[in-house]
C-alpha cells in the first residue's frame, strides 16, 4: 500500500517535471524570449531541485523524496503560460531558434562517431529499454542527469540512428544542441548567440560552431583534467623563480625557518 | 634565395643583371665585416673563414647583423612606418624576407597588412571556462615567432586561489600534473589593447601607436629599446628581447606582417597585436583558435550582431584594473548571465 502510494507520487512528480521542461522549449520560441526564459528557468529549478534517485522509465523502481511530492501537489505554477492549450496539454511544437537570428552552422558530428550508423548492429538486436549494463561497444557508464536518464531519454529506441526530444521529435546527431537545450536553456542561448562554445575559422560573417557533443561527452559532460602546456622558460642568465609559497605567503609563513623548537611565544 | 638577394631594391636601380659583381661585393663585406668585429689582428684568419663559420664557432656575430651592407644601411635609414612611401615599404619588406632567409634558411612572406575599414576589435574571455591548459600560449608562440628561450610570451596564464583576485598572489609558472587544480582559478592576461594606452604615451619616439582598428602596434625598427612602455603598462603585456630570439628554423611561421609577427631583433619590445596577420584578413587570432574550451571570443565591436557585443550586453563582464582609466578592449566574463532589470 505504502509502496503503491510512493510509486504514484513519483509518477506525478516526473510528469510535472517533464511538463515544465516542455514549457521551457515552448517559451523559448515565443517572441519575448528573455522574459519567458526567466519564468521557465525559475519553474524548472523549483520542480527539479528536490529530486533524488528518480529512474526512467516510469514503471521501474521510483524513489521520490517526500519534499518533491509535497511541492508537486501544493505549489501551482508561478506564472500563467499563454502557450498552453486550455486543456492543459502543451502544444506539439518544438524549439527551433530565437526570432532574432538563425541557428549557427554546426560542424557535422556524425562523421566523427566511430560506430555510426548505430542500426548496423541494432537492426539485429531487440529493443530493450530496461536499465542494465550495456555491451562494451557503448560508452561505459552514464554519468549525466544524476540518475534521471536512461538511453531512451535522448536516443530513439525504434530508430537508433537518430536522437529524439522529450516530445518525440526526431533530431539527427548533427543537431544534438536541440536535445541538450531542452534542459540547458541558458547554455543553449549563450551558444546560439556566441557566449558559449567554440567558433571556428573566422571572427566575421555567419558563425560556424562546434556542436555541444563535440566538446562535451553527452554521457559524461564535464571536461577531464589534463596536463597543461609547459610553463614559460626562465630567461637565459636568470635564476628560476622562487616557489610561489615564498612569494605569496604571509610574512610568518615566509620566515618559518626562524621558528624555535617549542614555540617562539614561550621564549620572549 | 640567390635571385632574391641579388635583386636590386629601389635604392639601386639598373644593376639587376650584375649578379657577379653583387656576389663579390657581398662576400667582401662579409669577410671584412667579420674581421672588423673580432679585431684587426685577426684579419688573416677572418679572411679564411666566412661570416657563418665565425658565428658558428662563437667568435662574434657576423657584421651588419648577418645582413649585407646594403641591407644594414637600408635598415639604418629606414623611415617610421607611418612615413614610409609604398616603395620604401616594399624595400623594407624585401629586406625582412632576405634577413629571415639568411638567419633561418627559409623563405618567409612578409607584407604590410592594413586595417580593415569598419572594424574595431575587442576580445572577451570566459574565466568560467578557462582551465589553465596553456594551449593559447603554445598557439601564440608558434604563430607569432616568439623566441623559444627568451621568455617572451604574449600570454601569461595566472593561477590564483578561489576567492582571491590579488594579482600579486598569482602564479604563472604553475606546472601540476593535471589542471585545473582544485581550489584554483585561471586568468590569462595579455595585451589589453587599451583605448587609452599608457604605453603609447610613454614611448619617447612614437614607435608604438593605436591603429585605426583598435590594435596597439609596434614598429620594431623604430623602437629604441628604452623600455619606457614596459614600465608604463599596468598589465605586464610588453616584453623586451634581451637576446636574439631563437626559433628552430622548421618552426618559423612564414606568413608574417610588418606590424605583427615578422621575426624580431634583439633589443626591441614586442607584445600581443591580436594577430594582425590573421585578424585583418578575417581569421581568428591564434589563441582563440588554439583554445580547446571555447573560452575566448574575438570580434568586431562595431558590429551589433557580433558575438562580443552579445557578451558585453548579456554577461557580467569586468576589465582588469579598469580604475586606471586605460579603457581596455579586453573583457573577462563568467557564465553567469547579467541580472535582468
Amino acid at each position: 500500500m505504502d509502496q503503491d502510494r510512493m510509486r504514484q507520487a513519483g509518477r506525478t512528480a516526473l510528469l510535472v517535471a517533464l511538463w515544465v521542461g516542455g514549457n521551457v522549449c515552448l517559451a523559448q520560441s515565443g517572441s519575448n524570449a528573455d522574459r519567458m526564459d526567466a519564468i521557465a528557468g525559475a519553474e524548472v529549478g523549483h520542480a527539479l531541485r528536490p529530486t533524488g534517485a528518480v529512474q526512467l522509465p516510469v514503471g521501474t523502481t521510483v524513489v521520490v523524496p517526500p519534499a518533491l511530492v509535497r511541492d508537486a501537489q501544493v505549489h501551482a505554477p508561478t506564472a500563467v503560460d499563454p502557450f498552453v492549450a486550455p486543456d492543459g496539454q502543451p502544444p506539439q511544437t518544438e524549439f527551433t531558434g530565437y526570432p532574432q537570428r538563425l541557428p549557427p552552422t554546426v560542424v557535422p558530428r556524425q562523421p566523427a562517431l566511430a560506430f555510426y550508423p548505430c542500426a548496423r548492429c541494432h537492426q539485429y538486436l531487440p529493443v530493450n529499454a530496461t536499465p542494465r549494463v550495456l555491451a562494451p561497444a557503448h560508452e561505459v557508464g552514464l554519468n549525466h542527469g544524476a540518475g534521471r536518464f536512461w538511453c531512451d531519454t535522448c536516443h530513439d529506441l525504434n530508430d537508433k540512428n537518430t536522437l529524439h526530444t522529450l516530445r518525440g521529435t526526431a533530431v539527427d546527431f548533427n543537431n544534438a544542441w536541440r536535445i541538450c537545450g531542452q534542459c540547458h536553456q541558458a547554455r543553449q542561448k549563450d551558444w546560439y548567440f556566441g557566449g558559449h562554445g567554440k567558433r571556428l575559422y573566422s571572427w566575421k560573417g555567419e558563425p560556424v560552431r562546434y556542436d555541444c557533443t563535440h566538446c562535451h561527452n553527452p554521457h559524461r559532460p564535464p571536461f577531464m583534467q589534463r596536463k597543461p602546456q609547459p610553463p614559460p622558460p626562465v630567461r637565459a642568465g636568470l635564476a628560476a623563480m622562487p616557489p610561489p609559497v615564498m612569494l605569496n605567503s604571509p610574512v610568518w609563513v615566509k620566515h618559518t625557518d626562524r621558528l624555535i623548537e617549542g614555540g617562539n611565544h614561550d621564549k620572549q | 634565395m640567390t635571385s632574391n638577394e641579388s635583386e636590386p631594391v629601389a635604392v639601386e636601380p639598373g644593376k639587376a643583371d650584375d649578379d657577379l659583381a653583387n656576389a663579390a661585393r657581398r662576400l667582401f663585406m662579409q669577410r671584412v665585416g667579420s674581421a672588423g668585429v673580432v679585431g684587426v689582428a685577426s684579419v688573416a684568419s677572418a679572411a679564411a673563414a666566412t661570416a657563418a663559420t665565425a658565428a658558428a664557432v662563437g667568435l662574434a656575430k657576423p657584421a651588419w647583423g648577418g645582413a649585407t651592407l646594403r641591407d644594414a644601411m637600408g635598415d639604418l635609414f629606414q623611415q617610421h612606418y607611418q612615413r614610409m612611401s609604398d616603395e620604401e615599404m616594399q624595400a623594407a619588406l624585401a629586406r625582412i624576407e632576405r634577413k629571415a632567409k639568411r638567419k633561418f634558411g627559409i623563405d618567409i612572406h612578409c607584407e604590410d597588412t592594413k586595417p580593415m575599414p569598419g572594424t574595431y576589435f575587442g576580445y572577451a574571455l570566459n574565466i568560467s571556462k578557462c582551465r589553465g591548459y596553456r594551449e593559447c600560449v603554445a598557439g601564440c608562440v608558434r604563430e607569432n615567432n616568439q623566441g623559444r628561450d627568451s621568455q617572451v610570451q604574449y600570454i601569461r596564464v595566472l593561477e590564483m586561489d578561489n576567492g582571491d583576485h590579488d594579482l600579486n598572489h598569482s602564479e604563472h609558472y604553475f606546472d601540476p600534473e593535471t589542471v585545473p587544480v582544485e581550489g584554483k582559478w585561471y586568468l590569462p592576461v595579455q595585451c589589453q589593447q587599451c583605448d587609452n594606452p599608457p604605453c603609447v604615451k610613454a614611448c619617447p619616439v612614437g614607435a608604438t601607436w593605436l591603429d585605426p582598428d583598435g590594435i596597439v602596434v609596434i614598429d620594431y625598427n623604430w623602437c629604441i629599446g628604452c623600455r619606457m612602455c614596459m614600465s608604463a603598462c599596468p598589465y605586464w603585456a610588453r616584453h623586451f628581447n634581451w637576446t636574439e630570439p631563437q626559433i628552430p628554423a622548421d618552426q618559423v611561421n612564414p606568413i608574417t606582417n610588418y606590424l605583427g609577427n615578422r621575426p624580431r631583433m634583439k633589443g626591441v619590445v614586442e607584445k600581443c597585436h591580436f594577430c594582425t596577420q590573421r585578424t585583418r584578413k578575417g581569421r581568428q587570432p591564434a589563441c582563440q583558435e588554439a583554445c580547446p574550451t571555447g573560452a575566448r571570443v574575438f570580434g568586431n565591436l562595431l558590429d551589433p550582431n557580433s558575438e562580443i557585443r552579445y557578451i558585453l550586453e548579456h554577461k557580467t563582464v569586468f576589465r582588469l584594473k579598469e580604475e586606471l582609466g586605460t579603457e581596455p578592449k579586453f573583457w573577462y566574463f563568467t557564465d553567469e548571465a547579467r541580472a535582468r532589470p
